[in-house]
């Protein structure tokens, strides 16, 4: 599940994989702005079918935070 | 119901992975709004691109418009938009009214409608007088709760604001001719609020319409860019069996296709319902289908239930020949470009065939489901025109002409013969407000007899009938079938008191071959003549589709100097004898 979490946001950001870690996030990608950081949350609301509250989308600054929130709400990563 | 729509983040990657190459044509393009709606440019450039076009533009920042189109000198102007979208959001607009609503009285909400109208229409009419740019302003959307809840209908409530609002738009400016209105309450009738808006995304960034419904709103959009561009389609070439009715004819027999009252058969009436309101728009109807002529045609002539009858198609091709063929004959008879086309078909493998031999045709595969074939016509943005003249509401019947036109050449067999039996009457008039719109949307749409092929929209056409060096004339055919209208156009321009230059000399193709062409350039110079000028400068600009224009300069006696054709007007010029010429 993390590499299909990997590949919505490689394909958001437009970088490929292996450029990203769980470290990466709008600090490091240049194209992680704002508006593509929601973006990002919009579809993987839709490829987990999960619904994010305000504060979560906002509390989201790296990669891990957004496996931190994705397991909230029961989404496994595990590989 | 609708095409699926790709994801917003992959329009905005592939916006950036375009490159500005070999695009067929380009247009500019600004969006303005009082909202983010970030993601609808790029998704425009997507769409462009889909169809050889290369789309750029420019996107004002958040809820700048008012600022950008009173600053003359603001980026909106530098970036010299061809056309421009304004799409305002209600409850941004409307914001005050939430809080105050309660203690006004109807007369004073009724104020604040018309104030509000008057800061936006003068807004957009600025736009108009500092910009040459099209501008398309969205209507709005009526928000489906209200305060007053269950009684919002009985009072002069918010939604009765709204559509006041949008009522009163449309007639303040209908007579603006680069105004348009897009109905933006429609889009949000069509897809749903509940879809469109999403509270989280208004709360983190004002986006007010959510990502999956940019690209839907981007496709509406490019309802107005294809017709500005000339792409618009303007015939629908059709198969018969499973597609103007259910079931095969050959097998099923005149009394068993589904056609009329019965749950299947009224998908079909439905569907040839819309054909035929599009007929009556001025798009042509065209069938091409493989069939025993005589059984097919009977269900044309007698079915109780077909509602298109045969005056109604332009051309008619029933047989076992191979479609692409009938295909190009139809375009060869009714004088259209292929990429003019679109064709439907139930029949996967012949719309393959299709695509694959004629790409420039629009090959449409119609669904396995008959009863999503009035949805998906009713979707197409290709049929759109920006305006709609006299022309178009009479084209259908036009086209029945030429066909008995073609008749009665057939049966004559001499050309001097036909042209004389016509009748032809040509009447030259200088433009003027009634034949402007049509005179620039022969520029836009005539390809194959045009010398020049250059393309003026109304404001152009306007401004050049304004300037005193310049003629222009509208040319009008009618001939004992009836009544061509407008067909031709000529722009002069005078160099000087020695010389007048062709700037445009075009004729629609109904009336190619008919001599028309020749009385034209007979009232250009016998004009030229009588205001003492010495010679005519003329210009032949080849494109792909001009080839029909490429001898006309020289076989009416002007010679090759370089890059321009001469005409002494020492010489004369033989009018063409078939026909009468009326000048004004």
């Amino acid at each position: 599940m993390s590499q299909k979490l990997y590949k919505i946001i490689s394909n958001v950001m437009d970088i490929s994989i292996s450029e990203l870690t769980d470290k990466s996030g709008p600090e490091n990608i240049e194209n992680w702005d704002s508006y593509n950081g929601l973006l990002l949350i919009d579809e993987l609301e839709s490829e987990f079918n999960v619904k994010f509250s305000v504060d979560e989308t906002y509390d989201v600054k790296i990669i891990e935070d957004i496996k931190r929130h994705l397991k909230n709400h029961g989404v496994s990563l595990d590989d | 119901m609708y095409p699926k729509e790709e994801n917003l983040s992959n329009y905005i990657k592939n916006a950036k992975k375009i490159e500005k190459i070999n695009h067929q044509k380009r247009v500019r393009i600004a969006i303005l709004s009082n909202f983010t709606i970030t993601g609808l440019a790029e998704s425009m450039r997507v769409k462009c691109h889909k169809i050889n076009v290369d789309c750029s533009s420019y996107v004002s920042g958040y809820d700048q418009y008012n600022q950008e189109i009173l600053n003359s000198e603001s980026e909106l102007y530098q970036f010299k938009p061809e056309i421009t979208f304004l799409i305002i959001d209600s409850k941004n607009l409307f914001k005050e009214i939430y809080d105050i609503f309660y203690t006004k009285s109807i007369k004073e909400r009724k104020e604040f409608v018309d104030k509000k109208l008057d800061e936006l229409t003068n807004v957009v009419k600025t736009f108009t007088e500092k910009s040459k740019s099209k501008i398309v302003i969205s209507n709005l959307a009526i928000p489906s709760y209200s305060p007053l809840g269950i009684l919002e209908i009985k009072d002069y409530g918010i939604s009765q604001m709204i559509l006041d609002f949008n009522e009163k738009l449309k007639t303040k400016l209908k007579d603006y001719n680069s105004i348009y209105i897009y109905d933006l309450f429609q889009f949000y009738y069509k897809f749903g609020e509940q879809n469109i808006t999403d509270p989280q995304k208004i709360a983190i960034g004002d986006i007010k319409i959510t990502f999956d419904y940019i690209p839907r709103l981007a496709e509406e959009l490019l309802g107005y860019i294809k017709p500005y561009l000339g792409l618009n389609k303007k015939c629908i070439v059709l198969d018969l069996d499973n597609t103007l009715w259910g079931g095969i004819i050959g097998e099923d027999g005149f009394d068993g296709i589904k056609l009329g009252p019965t749950t299947s058969g009224n998908i079909f009436v439905e569907f040839q319902r819309w054909l035929l309101s599009l007929h009556n728009r001025g798009i042509i109807l065209a069938i091409n289908s493989k069939n025993n002529f005589d059984e097919a045609i009977k269900v044309i002539r007698d079915h109780k239930y077909m509602i298109l009858k045969e005056n109604h198609f332009a051309s008619i091709r029933i047989n076992w020949n191979d479609k692409i063929q009938n295909i190009k004959e139809i375009a060869k008879e009714i004088n259209i470009g292929l990429d003019s086309i679109v064709f439907f078909d139930d029949d996967p493998r012949n719309c393959e065939i299709i695509k694959t031999a004629l790409p420039e045709i629009m090959t449409i595969n119609l669904p396995k489901d008959p009863s999503f074939y009035l949805p998906l016509i009713q979707s197409m943005n290709d049929f759109n025109t920006l305006k709609i003249t006299n022309e178009d509401k009479k084209r259908g019947e036009i086209y029945h002409k030429q066909k008995q036109r073609v008749e009665l050449k057939e049966k004559t067999n001499n050309l001097e013969e036909y042209l004389k039996k016509l009748e032809t009457k040509v009447n030259i008039k200088n433009i003027d407000e009634s034949t402007l719109s049509r005179i620039s949307q022969l520029t836009m749409k005539t390809n194959q007899f045009n010398l020049t092929t250059k393309r003026y929209t109304e404001e152009k056409v306007r401004s050049m009938m304004n300037n005193s060096q310049m003629l222009i004339g509208g040319v009008h055919v009618e001939d004992k079938f009836g009544d061509s209208g407008i067909t031709g156009t000529f722009i002069i321009k005078s160099e000087n008191i020695e010389e007048w230059k062709i700037d445009t000399f075009l004729l629609s193709c109904r009336v190619i071959g008919r001599e028309v062409e020749q009385a034209m350039m007979s009232c250009i110079i016998d004009k030229a003549k009588k205001e003492g000028v010495k010679r005519i400068l003329a210009e032949f600009i080849s494109t792909k589709k001009n080839l029909p224009a490429s001898n006309f300069l020289e076989k009416c006696g002007f010679k090759n100097k370089g890059k321009y054709w001469i005409f002494d007007l020492s010489k004369e010029f033989k009018r063409p004898a078939s026909i009468s010429i009326d000048i004004k």
